[in-house]
């Protein structure tokens, strides 16, 4: 029976495929696409003309007509953005609209005006798609490579899709960098960005950065310069299941500048150790006046939202 | 098929333009479709995200005229496969393999990520011609039955089976140093 056992044989391998998360930016490209098609101008039927025969070629022609009028209006009318391509010294100008893509080599670079809010460099060997041109959503969904951002607008403008997270502008400048399978790194240099997935936050200041890992989403956000075995545990934790062990050793080597990753754990591991990461952040500067120490580990949100922007000032 | 169907409700809303029952629908199908795109592009993400976006661009589109009584997922792959077909004669896809970067981060931890069989199975689909690769697509990956595939692939059960028997023969003879890990372990749950 060899065609059974191959039939079986393919079965069993390809039940070894897994079902792979479609990207969050599909969605808005979809909505996108949708809304234009909506938008296009709708067209009042005139009283007919024509005798009978001749009303269908009448109408036929007419359809047409008015589907290329809709067509050109759509692509006319969709907000575009202007690129500035640098490629083996020479400079052209381009302009995209939602879901173009943007792929530079290992020669060239691009420079994206984003609206009015901002720029977006483009670093070499980086692929992207424009997602969203609308004036209350600027979104790109970014494959692989690396672009370095700058908005100015207020928070929640501006969007960047990974496979594995999206970061939200909240006023800031940043770089991200991110392969095909949505492993990257977040690096903010001004402001903060939220790096969201599927309701996690990570919250990142100026001088911080969060990695980002397929399949496990944004990790905690820490300060460059932390001490390096205080990286190599939360590296652990994040993405290796370090667990009790390198949050242990997270306490130990904890500065005070380090809250702004003990306030992420607080709510990231087990009421045991959250009592231990607790005492730890308070033996740095006392909790502030009308928070307690029971509501911090009940994970009250207002509290913790307090408490986060105190010890903000020390970040 | 039946559990992964939307309820005759949703797709009743959907007909009538509702755009929260469209992402209701959207949500049921996006990974499996974006998924049998990815593994008929070659594990190509961005190809698999544009397509996965046109076919859903289309379904809101056209989904006024589904019939009802009919299964909607054979409908709706109908529509996966002609839009992977036609992407495939437009653009003449290119046979790409994401890159990997050596300098990307974490690119060490990718191959934890990413089982080897799995990336050797795919590349064995993907070297399939089209029409195998979609016949064992829609059998294995999507559990259709021989009747179903011959809706959506337009063609008899008999073509079916031939295309089924062929791609059989092609990727066992080529996953073969892993018949023995695969049968093993059977169907993962």
């Amino acid at each position: 029976m060899p065609e059974r056992n191959d039939e079986k044989f393919v079965r069993d391998a390809l039940g070894r495929l897994p079902v792979e998360q479609a990207p969050d930016s599909i969605w808005h490209s979809i909505q996108t696409s949708i809304d234009a098609s909506l938008d296009a101008p709708a067209r009042v039927p005139a009283r007919p003309l024509f005798w009978p025969r001749s009303r269908w070629a009448f109408a036929a022609a007419a359809a047409v007509l008015i589907a290329g009028i809709a067509i050109y209006w759509r692509s006319a009318n969709r907000p575009r953005w202007e690129v500035k391509l640098t490629s083996a010294g020479k400079t052209s100008q381009e302009a995209v609209r939602a879901g173009d893509w943007l792929q530079t080599d290992a020669s060239s670079t691009a420079e994206v005006r984003v609206g009015t809010i901002g720029t977006v460099e483009v670093s070499p060997r980086t692929r992207l798609r424009i997602v969203t041109t609308r004036p209350d959503e600027h979104r790109i969904s970014l494959q692989h490579g690396q672009i370095k951002a700058t908005i100015s607008a207020p928070p929640r403008l501006f969007f960047v899709d990974t496979k594995s997270a999206t970061a939200v502008d909240l006023g800031c400048q940043y770089t991200m960098n991110v392969d095909d399978y949505g492993n990257g790194l977040l690096n903010v240099t001004l402001g903060w960005v939220a790096f969201e997935w599927r309701g996690r936050e990570s919250l990142v200041p100026a001088g911080a950065q969060c990695r980002t890992h397929a399949n496990a989403g944004p990790g905690t956000p820490y300060f460059e310069d932390a001490p390096k075995a205080f990286i190599n545990a939360l590296e652990d934790f994040d993405f290796s299941n370090g667990g009790e062990a390198s949050v242990r050793t997270m306490l130990v080597s904890a500065r005070q500048r380090d809250t702004l990753t003990l306030w992420h754990l607080l709510s990231r591991v087990a009421p045991p150790l959250r009592a231990q990461v607790f005492d730890k952040m308070t033996s740095f500067a006392p909790l502030p006046k009308g928070l307690t120490r029971e509501k911090v580990l009940a994970l009250d949100p207002p509290t913790l939202e307090t408490w986060k922007n105190e010890l903000a000032w020390t970040w | 098929m039946t559990d992964r169907e939307v309820s005759s409700e949703v797709i009743e809303a959907c007909r009538r333009g509702d755009r929260d029952a469209f992402r209701v629908l959207y949500e049921t199908y996006k990974n499996r479709v974006y998924s049998a795109c990815l593994y008929f592009f070659h594990g190509d993400a961005a190809e698999a995200a544009d397509v996965t976006q046109e076919v859903f661009v289309k379904l809101f589109a056209v989904i006024a005229s589904f019939r009802e009584g009919a299964a909607f997922s054979t409908w709706l792959y109908r529509m996966v496969h002609n839009t992977c077909v036609d992407s495939t004669r437009r653009k003449k896809v290119r046979e790409r393999i994401p890159e990997i970067q050596t300098d990307s981060v974490a690119s060490h931890e990718m191959q934890l990520l990413h089982s080897r069989d799995a990336a050797t199975i795919q590349q064995a689909v993907s070297s399939l011609p089209p029409k195998y690769r979609v016949a064992v697509l829609l059998r294995h990956f999507e559990d259709f039955s021989y009747e179903d595939m011959s809706k959506v692939l337009n063609c008899s059960m008999g073509t079916v089976a031939s295309r089924l028997n062929r791609a059989h023969k092609l990727l066992a003879d080529v996953l073969a140093p892993l018949r023995d890990r695969v049968t093993a372990g059977g169907r993962d749950a």
